[in-house]
């Protein structure tokens, strides 16, 4: 029984919420992961696109809301992202235009494209602010739980509550969905081939008649995407402040980086050992090992290995190990 | 227009900026913005070492300017005897016993073949020091911060004079830099940016937790100063008096005084730093940096090692970026770990280095002064602008209010539109390298 | 330092944040348009071309290229003699400043490589001339990208003609041997349906055996009707199955003939193919 419990405690606070946490990285470090492969750079604005995306379901959401329209036990949001993935298209597609065309044409090197991501970044960041403010927004409705911890104690009889919130719930069957489609895209059809040939061999590309205003136009398009539906899941589960966005940067690109960048398998798995590891090493243990262990054993310290502020420091422990052993990350960084 | 007219046509501007705001604002406010253009032009200079003359893309400049404030701190503050007793000597063994656990575990990872029994092992040290570590590490942390925890609760500092926290500041950047630099340089292909966005973020948590360092979110405040208290100058009669002599209202005096008097501290330092940048960079050395900036391939073939000189700048430049933020605390007579955000301490200095010349010194400070001064002004700009624009709705309506409490965000997109402008449109910066 | 601030990036080599793996440095060309032209001409000749690299100095200098239908054209020559630059003026990577470029009865100077696959020519860079990260199979159906019917006949084609990449068609390209990356590189450039195809020193780097094999290869693929226009370092085997050849020096023509006629030449021979 002891087992049963220290199985349902480690699901309840380790578990899931680091599945659901891995998920968002993994969607918020795919976009990364893209862009790097096809535009090839890093786009230190990827946390504020998120946070554009978000800001933008956020307005719909309310709209609909005002509106009196719902979605039932789910949240609204989930109907307004449909709305905010167009918004933030949108303006992912004019910030190419005006700024990253530019130097495309040029042939810059990679490295001013970040710097222009930098700029791109205060701009976002700017606008964000600008419209929605630099608040805390909670923006969750519908069913809170699946199942709450009270219902699967008289379920099941064991002392230890197992609670799945709805929002993890969502956001683990949404980033199946959505990478699931992803990978059928690239894999599968010709545009997606097309635009892992550029990535691979950008001159080779050229030669086969791939159009790269095309290929960089629908992985925008993707990228807009990913980072609202990440912005939206993240934002859903805790709550939506850009400057939250913003620091997510660290731990997106740590996931892509740990993955191997210009991996989207990477990207994923990098996702998930980010996610578990700061959820892991953060955690305080003395529930899950006070079942586990005899008594006279039991812990009588939080039994925590790092106070949870240091999660940026624990992605970052992860990255430096991975890099160390694995120069180019787990999955070679190359194709996208 | 020769490089020399437009040098100092574009100072002279800076000047104008600032001496403007003396006359249509304050003068506390042109000081204000002139003390922290001074520190924000050494922290520019700083990166422009690394970046113009090394092509290193340092992105955790936030964290080494976060270290010259903890520096400040640790060598400023006076002593917590009690803290001390209770538990000083455990929490610095207890550090001891960390560094060691990291040294036994790359000591025993040099000295073992490898395999599995290797990987147990190094797992089994690192396991067993972490929690002897932690053990008699937090023992000590708790003893210290029961210590009187409303105003001390940490162990506070030195108590030497607050000037010496400069150099140490750098000495402590230096330090993390070297650190950092020697793990992502090292690898096979380097990996500095992500390295050093992870560390500033680091650093910043570990002044935020560890209270018994530097008190975390309480804050240090009443950092010792190196000039005058405003209160001491206004009770000594003879600044009164000169200051009546001067027509100026004493109190009004004794703050410019202050002000003047970091003004110029600082500005010594700028200037003692950028004529050791200038020199550096004109010397044999300078010479080899850019060497290998321009061709890596030739410089490496001719016996140069790359790798060491990248670290050496690297660590040069965060030191440059860590007496700066020594400064930065000094001036600002507090220790207040939240304030360190990225966009402020890390982009916005990129935001100098590119607008005012990558890889030109001079460019450099001028990017500090000038962004700084737009950072500040582009606010109360921006507050016109919008109260201009809802001049016609009325009183109360929702989007006037709106716009209005926005306009503090109109700083933000003002340096983003700058940088783009200026990356497209003059991409070597307002003062080229030559 | 560079005159392109754009592309100076001070050295940096940050692969945290920058890939350099796969970028390109074809320049991008705006094309201009094909014209028809009058007159009997080679199926395709680059004649007397005059040019270089951007605003770089002339390379080639009135140099003439051709090859006619069905035929199999080499162009061989010392190290440095800019062989596979008359090649790539002929594919239209470099600024002709002087002559023109026909395939098939137009005069294809204006336009850009990208317009020239379009219009029919195929080409196989020397190098990086294959998706590594694809498999053998993408690499073929990213060669006919352009194509919008049905492909599969032309990758059977292509299989019967390299059947070793039938059995490696799920594999990534980049895990094959020399030579088989080469069989792809030649069997993604006939995905298009080429009228002519270019090869540039396709045997570079591959083992004499597979040498051989290679140029038989190459033979077949020329019964089939296609042209072929062919840099080659190994003169003498190259010459062997040419049916014209081009012995350029400093990007001139220095001698040309068939490839009977170029062997038998003493002049070539001696100093050309050692005697």
């Amino acid at each position: 029984m002891d087992i049963l419990n220290a199985i349902v405690a480690l699901s309840n606070f380790v578990l899931i919420p680091a599945i659901a946490y891995g998920s968002q990285l993994a969607l918020g470090a795919l976009g990364v992961t893209l862009i790097y492969g096809i535009l090839r750079f890093s786009n230190f604005a990827h946390g504020d696109t998120m946070a554009f995306g978000t800001m933008a379901t956020i307005l719909f959401t309310w709209a609909l809301q005002s509106a009196g329209v719902s979605f039932g036990p789910l949240p609204t949001a989930l109907l307004a992202l449909p709305f905010g993935i167009a918004a933030c298209v949108l303006a992912v597609l004019a910030t190419d235009r005006v700024v990253y065309k530019f130097y495309r044409e040029v042939k810059a090197k990679p490295i001013i494209l970040v710097m222009a991501s930098l700029g791109v970044m205060f701009i976002f960041n700017g606008i964000v602010r600008f419209i929605i403010g630099p608040d805390e927004q909670r923006f969750a409705d519908g069913e809170r739980f699946i199942i709450t911890a009270r219902e699967f104690r008289e379920m099941t009889g064991l002392q230890e509550g197992l609670a799945l919130k709805s929002t993890q719930g969502i956001t683990v069957v949404t980033a199946v969905i959505v990478v699931a489609l992803l990978f059928w895209f690239l894999n599968r059809t010709r545009t997606g081939k097309s635009m892992r040939a550029y990535s691979d061999n950008e001159d080779l590309a050229l030669l086969s008649g791939i159009n790269p205003e095309r290929v960089v136009l629908v992985t925008w398009l993707i990228v807009a995407a990913l980072a609202t539906i990440a912005g939206v899941l993240y934002g859903l589960d805790k709550s939506f402040k850009p400057f939250t966005y913003f620091q997510l940067l660290l731990p997106i690109f740590a996931s892509a980086i740990v993955g191997g960048l210009g991996s989207p398998l990477g990207a994923i798995a990098g996702g998930f050992v980010i996610a578990f590891s700061e959820v892991f090493v953060t955690y305080a243990w003395k529930k899950v090992l006070g079942y586990m262990l005899p008594e006279s054993l039991e812990p009588s310290g939080l039994v925590q290995l790092l106070s949870t502020d240091y999660k940026f420091a624990v992605s970052f422990a992860i990255l430096l190990i991975v890099l160390l052993f694995k120069p180019t990350g787990l999955f070679k960084g190359k194709a996208v | 227009m020769s490089d020399k007219v437009k040098t100092i046509g574009l100072f002279a501007l800076v000047a104008v900026l600032i001496i403007g705001t003396g006359f249509v604002q304050s003068w506390n406010s042109a000081l204000l913005i002139l003390n922290l253009g001074l520190i924000s032009a050494v922290m520019a200079l700083g990166v422009n070492l690394q970046w113009g003359f090394a092509g290193l893309f340092n992105v955790g400049i936030m964290g080494f300017v976060a270290l010259g404030g903890l520096a400040a701190v640790i060598v400023a503050m006076p002593p917590t005897n009690e803290a001390w007793a209770a538990g000083g000597i455990r929490v610095l063994l207890g550090l001891l016993l960390g560094a060691a656990t990291i040294v036994g575990t790359i000591l025993t990872y040099k000295a073992m073949a490898p395999g599995k029994i290797r990987n147990i092992t190094l797992i089994g040290v690192l396991l067993v020091g972490f929690f002897v570590f932690r053990t008699v590490f937090d023992g000590g942390v708790e003893a210290i911060e029961a210590v009187n925890p409303s105003v001390s609760g940490y162990l506070g500092g030195l108590g030497l004079p607050v000037l010496i926290a400069w150099p140490i500041g750098g000495l402590l950047a230096a330090g993390a830099a070297w650190i950092i630099g020697k793990t992502a340089l090292g690898l096979r292909s380097d990996y500095l940016a992500i390295a050093t966005l992870g560390i500033a973020e680091i650093v910043i948590a570990v002044l935020k937790n560890e209270d018994w360092l530097s008190r975390g979110v309480k804050n240090v405040i009443g950092l010792p100063r190196p000039v005058p208290y405003e209160i001491d100058l206004q009770n000594d009669p003879a600044f009164v008096e000169r200051a009546i002599n001067l027509g100026v209202d004493p109190v009004t005096a004794s703050t410019l005084y202050v002000k003047l008097a970091y003004s110029a501290l600082f500005a010594v330092v700028l200037i003692v730093l950028l004529i050791l940048a200038q020199r550096a960079l004109h010397s044999p050395w300078g010479r080899m940096m850019r060497a290998i900036r321009d061709n890596e391939v030739a410089a490496e073939a001719m016996g140069k090692d790359v790798t060491a000189r990248h670290l050496q700048i690297f660590v040069l430049g965060s030191a440059i970026c860590g007496i700066a933020g020594a400064m930065m605390t000094t001036l600002d007579g507090q220790l207040v770990p939240t304030s360190y955000q990225p966009l402020r301490f890390t982009f916005l200095v990129w935001v100098m280095v590119i607008v005012g010349g990558s890889g030109n010194n001079l460019g450099a400070v001028l990017g500090g002064f000038l962004i700084w001064f737009l950072w500040v002004q582009v606010e109360p700009i921006g507050l016109w602008l919008m109260q201009t624009l809802t001049s016609g709705m009325s009183e109360g309506y929702w989007l006037r209010d709106h716009m209005l409490e926005g306009a503090a965000h109109m700083r933000l997109f003002t340096m983003g539109l700058i940088l783009l402008l200026v990356l497209r449109f003059s991409p070597r910066g307002l003062l080229p390298e030559k | 330092m560079g005159d392109n601030p754009y592309q100076n990036d001070r050295g940096n080599k940050d692969r945290s944040i920058t890939k350099t793996h796969g970028v390109g440095s074809t320049p991008t060309r705006k094309g201009g348009k094909a014209t028809p032209v009058d007159g009997d001409t080679p199926f395709l000749i680059g004649e007397a071309m005059t040019g270089g690299y951007g605003k770089g100095p002339d390379i080639l200098h009135d140099c003439t290229i051709a090859v006619n239908a069905g035929e199999i054209a080499v162009i061989v020559g010392p190290n440095g003699a800019g062989k596979s630059t008359a090649m790539k003026a002929v594919f239209g990577m470099l600024d002709v400043r002087q002559g023109r470029v026909l395939l098939d009865g137009e005069d294809i100077t204006a336009l850009s490589p990208q317009d020239r696959v379009q219009k029919g020519m195929g080409f196989v860079p020397q190098t990086n001339n294959i998706f590594t990260s694809m498999t053998v199979e993408e690499n073929l159906e990213m060669g006919a990208f352009i194509r919008r019917d049905d492909i599969r006949d032309t990758m059977e084609q292509v299989y019967e003609l390299f059947p070793i990449l039938r059995d490696k068609r799920r594999q990534a390209a980049g895990e094959l041997s020399g030579g088989q990356r080469q069989q792809v590189a030649v069997g993604r450039a006939l995905m298009t349906k080429p009228k002519v195809l270019m090869l540039d020193e396709p045997t570079a780097g591959v083992s004499p055996i597979v040498m051989d094999e290679l140029f038989d290869r190459i033979i077949e693929v020329s019964r089939t009707g296609l042209p072929i226009l062919m840099v080659e370092q190994n003169a003498r085997q190259a010459l062997a199955i040419a049916d014209k050849g081009y012995v350029l020096v400093q990007g001139a023509n220095a001698y040309t003939g068939t490839g009977k006629e170029l062997l038998a030449d003493p002049e070539v021979r001696k100093s050309f193919l050692g005697g």
